[in-house]
This record gives structure tokens, C-alpha cells and sequence, in this order.
């Protein structure tokens, strides 16, 4: 009960922050929903079904580069049709890499995920008359519901239109999520990250369970990566980069990936914080390699971990 | 209903299974009894499709099942209590027993079947909301022998039901057991003690080394010299 309470005043205080808080942080939000939006997705897979991806800025990036080859080749702006499309796109590429990644477990199976990024990576960086190679595709603003507002000057458009989009988006995505983890499907991810064996005794086709998992995961990763494009407002190769890949792992780490909001806490740390630090001192990524030292050692059920009564032990 | 036929199994280069045969009717009680390493895991992995026979067959209701994916058989309607119970320690006790009406569909009604799985265990009504982690090597069998249950199965695998087991807490379990064989299961159940071997059971077969060596009733076994000496140990 107050899970919910807080999980309510969390999103009121979203809702309410561009009332209140400075353009500054509204603005900072914005990657924070997309990213939230992505790592619902990324849990599924990691913290649900126990597979950690190192490859999920592959889908990151074909969201993005959706959005942003939709609004700038096809002349299509409806970021309704561009989130449908980047859903549609994830989870058709989701499907055969996913087909053959689930075939393994633990190390291999993050390899792997990272090999097909690293694949797509190097796609979009050298197909220059499609992708616009490191130079990127600009991402066109995007009408929301049918409503142009070309004419609303940029910043007035992100932190009003455009934020209560992305947070109704997020909105939505976290209600299916909490659907579909406490489905029947989700219970059966958890006895497969328990125990494969044991789940296969009881009728459950652990290859095939996964697989769903990674798709679903995927199409989360594209429609965040998509919402992500806007507010940069340009889409490059660095966003489907393996760093990348590693930043949502360590915000899903950082938040803590035994919850169900522990990732979204994660990347509102993990944003603010990088800011903050970024602000204060050149060389943020040490600061952040000894954060991860820290959470792993100290802390491995994340920020979130530490809230919760002691556990035996948190298994990965 | 299950029917071994001559299955030969390896274990890497390893010869586990030579030529072994068994029958299991339907509504038949049937012990696989043997020492520690003779084989009786590895014939009911077998079966379970953990491992695939390099000659002979698995059939279920006529149906061969050797070579399938073990969740294929498991939907088939053969329930496993492994020998390490392997119950989902993340999940709490009523999560794990529910998850098997989801799993298997068809058959009885899911609340059928969570009220037989409690019935043949009442105790486990008390642990619903306890996790894996907090219970006993006993609760954990019992879980996991109704976990298969309500999965709805026509034949029960039980691998071991009383090893490990304090004394106090195996007429729980055997009671259960009991139970399950008048609710008109087959049970294919592995021992290593034939003092454990259930009064109920209609049939006995003694593996060592790999091989099936006596076959026959209870009471054949005990009048036989050689189970005896292969499994007897000292009254």
C-alpha cells in the first residue's frame, strides 16, 4: 500500500515539476523518462529472466534512427506513428537476433548481444546515405497527436507538450510492464531464472519464454530510444554504441534490478548525478567507475536493495 | 501407461544404463529400488528427457517420448519431484504450486487442483506466503511432490521422496504419497532403502549397475537372496 502512495507521489511530482522546477532540470527529465522507459524493458530481461544484455543500444538506435529517418526522409512527423513504427522495427530485428541469443545463458548470451550491437553499431556508422554515418540523421520535431506546434519555440515545446507526452508514455509502458510481470508469463521467467531445469518439468519451454522476454525487452529499448531522439533533436551512432549498451546495465545496477522500480530509480540517479558531476569535475566516468565498484561490493541489490529487510543473498 | 524398453544410456563415455526395462500401469505403484550411483536417477532423467537413450524406448500411453524436449513431456502429463526437490526458492510456496496449473492447461480446473495438492500435503496451507529459503528439507519435498500434482499429471515420477528426510517428517510425506496412489496415479517412485519401499506398492524392480536385476512383488524381493544382498543391508 505504500508502494502505491509512493509510486503515485513519484508521479505526481513528475507531472508537477515543470510547474516548479527550473528549465534546467525539467529538461533533464526528458532523457530520464526515455531511459525509464528502455530499462522496464532491460529488467524484464535482466532481472526477471536473468539474462543480461549487452547489446540493448542496438535497439536503442533503431528506435532513434526511426524517428529520426521517418521525420527526415519520409516527411512523416506523428510521433504516434513513429513510436508504433520503432515498436514494429525493434521487435522484427528483436526477433531473429533474439532467436539465436536465448540459445545462451550468462557470459555467452551477453557476448552475443554484444556482438550484434557492435554489428549494428558499425552499420549505421558506415552506411553514410542511410544513417548519415557519424554525422547522424537529424530527428525533425515530431507533431504530437495530430498537432504540429512548428511554430512553439524549442524549449517551450520540450518542457510542455513534449514532456507530458513522454511521461504519459511512461505512464502507459510501466502499467503493461506491471502487467506483464505479474502475469502467469512473468512468474514462469522467474522459476526459469530459478531454475531452468526444474521449470522445464513443468511444462514450460524455457527457450521460448526467453525469447518472449527479449522481444519484449527490445521493443521497450525502441520505443525509449525513440522518445530519447527529440530532445537532442539529432540521432548519431554513439547512441547505438556498446558504452551505451553498458550505461543501462550500470543504471539498472545503480537503481537496483530486484525491483520492479528499481532501474527507473536508477536512471534518475544515474542522470542528475551524471550532470551534477559532469559540472563539478572533468573526468565523471572515473567517479562513476568507483560508484559501480561501490554498489556491487556494498550494495548488489542496488539503491533500492538497501531499502528492502536484508536478503540471504542476491543472485545474479 | 509408461513403458522402458531396453534403453541404453551414457554419460559422456560413460556406460549408465544397460538394456533396462520397466512397466508402470496405470493406477500401479511401482519402486525402483538400488544402491546410491546403481542408476535410478539417471532412468527417471531419462525418462524426464533430460537425457536421451542411445538405444531402446520410452513410450507414455503408447506414445514414445524418448528424444522429446522435457517440458513436451511434462506437458504430456508425467509429474516430476526431483531428488533435490527443486522448488523455485524465489517464489513463495503458493506461487510455486499455482504456477503448475498455469503451465499445464486443460485437464481439471486450476482450483480442483490446488484443493488435491493442499489436500495431500494440509501443512503446506500454513506456509502459502513463505519462501523457498525458509523451509525445511521435509516441507520443501512435500512442495515440490504438489507442485507436480497440480500439474495434473497421470503419473508421478518421485525421485527419493525420503532421502535426507529426519524421521519425524516421513509419515507426512508417505502418508501423502499414499494418498496420491488411491487418488488413482501411477507413481514411479526411486528408493535406496527398501525399508522405505511403501506397503502399497504393487511392483518392484531392483537396479544395479546399470541393470535391472529382479523384477517382481514386494514380497518376492524380500524372499529373494541376491535383492537381499544387493539392497537388504540388516533389518
Amino acid at each position: 500500500m505504500t508502494g502505491r502512495l509512493l509510486v503515485a507521489a513519484a508521479a505526481a511530482a513528475i507531472a508537477v515539476a515543470p510547474l516548479v522546477a527550473s528549465t534546467y532540470h525539467v529538461l533533464l527529465m526528458l532523457p530520464f523518462m526515455a531511459y525509464a522507459v528502455v530499462l522496464l524493458g532491460l529488467n524484464l530481461l535482466f532481472g526477471y529472466a536473468g539474462l543480461v544484455s549487452f547489446g540493448h543500444a542496438l535497439f536503442i538506435g533503431i528506435g532513434a534512427y526511426t524517428g529520426a529517418f521517418l521525420t527526415s526522409h519520409c516527411k512523416i512527423r506523428s510521433l504516434e506513428v513513429i513510436l508504433i513504427a520503432a515498436a514494429a522495427l525493434g521487435a522484427l530485428v528483436a526477433a531473429p537476433v533474439g532467436a539465436l541469443c536465448v540459445r545462451y545463458v550468462k557470459i555467452y548470451f551477453g557476448m552475443l548481444t554484444l556482438a550484434f550491437g557492435m554489428v549494428f553499431h558499425t552499420f549505421v556508422l558506415k552506411f553514410y546515405r542511410l544513417t548519415g554515418g557519424d554525422e547522424g540523421t537529424p530527428f525533425l520535431r515530431p507533431s504530437l497527436l495530430g498537432r504540429s506546434l512548428e511554430a512553439m519555440p524549442k524549449i517551450d515545446y520540450l518542457v510542455g507538450p513534449y514532456y507530458y507526452y513522454s511521461l504519459a508514455v511512461l505512464v502507459l509502458a510501466t502499467l503493461c510492464m506491471w502487467r506483464i510481470v505479474h502475469s502467469p508469463f512473468g512468474l514462469c521467467l522467474k522459476t526459469i531464472r530459478d531454475n531452468p531445469a526444474k521449470a522445464e518439468t513443468l511444462g514450460i519451454g524455457v527457450t521460448r519464454y526467453r525469447f518472449h522476454a527479449f522481444v519484449i525487452s527490445a521493443v521497450y529499448a525502441a520505443v525509449g530510444g525513440a522518445l530519447l531522439g527529440p530532445p537532442i533533436g539529432n540521432v548519431d551512432p554513439t547512441l547505438a554504441y556498446w558504452t551505451h549498451s553498458g550505461n543501462i546495465v550500470f543504471m539498472t545496477l545503480l537503481g537496483g534490478f530486484t525491483s520492479f522500480f528499481g532501474p527507473v530509480v536508477g536512471a534518475f540517479v544515474f542522470i542528475y548525478l551524471q550532470h551534477w558531476v559532469m559540472s563539478v569535475v572533468p573526468y565523471w566516468r572515473l567517479i562513476f567507475g568507483a560508484i559501480l565498484a561501490a554498489i556491487v561490493i556494498f550494495a548488489p541489490g542496488g539503491l533500492l536493495g538497501l531499502l528492502e529487510p536484508r536478503r540471504a543473498a542476491v543472485r545474479l | 501407461m509408461l513403458s522402458v524398453r531396453e534403453i541404453d544410456v551414457f554419460i559422456q563415455a560413460s556406460h549408465i544404463l544397460r538394456a533396462v526395462s520397466l512397466e508402470v500401469g496405470a493406477r500401479e505403484v511401482v519402486c525402483l529400488v538400488g544402491r546410491n550411483g546403481a542408476g535410478k536417477s539417471t532412468t527417471l532423467r531419462t525418462i524426464m528427457g533430460y537425457l536421451r537413450p542411445r538405444a531402446g524406448r520410452v513410450e507414455l500411453r503408447g506414445q514414445p517420448i524418448h528424444g522429446r524436449r522435457t517440458h513436451e513431456i511434462a506437458a504430456l502429463g508425467l509429474g516430476w519431484a526431483p531428488e533435490d526437490s527443486g522448488i523455485f526458492t524465489d517464489l513463495t510456496v503458493a506461487e510455486n504450486i499455482e504456477i503448475a496449473t498455469w503451465t499445464r492447461r486443460g485437464g481439471r480446473p486450476a482450483a480442483e487442483r490446488l484443493e488435491l495438492a493442499y489436500g495431500v500435503f494440509p501443512v503446506l496451507r500454513t506456509y502459502m506466503a513463505r519462501k523457498g529459503p525458509e523451509m525445511s528439507g521435509g516441507e520443501r519435498k512435500m512442495l515440490s511432490i504438489a507442485r507436480a500434482l497440480a500439474l495434473d499429471p497421470q503419473m508421478l515420477l518421485l525421485d527419493e521422496p525420503f532421502e535426507g528426510l529426519s524421521p519425524a517428517i516421513i509419515p507426512a510425506v508417505s502418508d501423502g504419497i499414499a494418498q496420491i496412489t488411491r487418488l488413482g496415479h501411477a507413481v514411479l517412485l526411486a528408493e535406496s532403502n527398501i525399508h522405505h519401499v511403501p506397503e502399497y506398492t504393487t511392483r518392484l524392480y531392483v537396479i544395479e549397475r546399470g541393470e535391472i536385476v529382479f523384477a517382481g512383488t514386494p514380497d518376492d524381493a524380500w524372499r529373494d537372496t541376491t535383492v537381499l544382498r544387493i539392497i537388504g543391508g540388516t533389518r
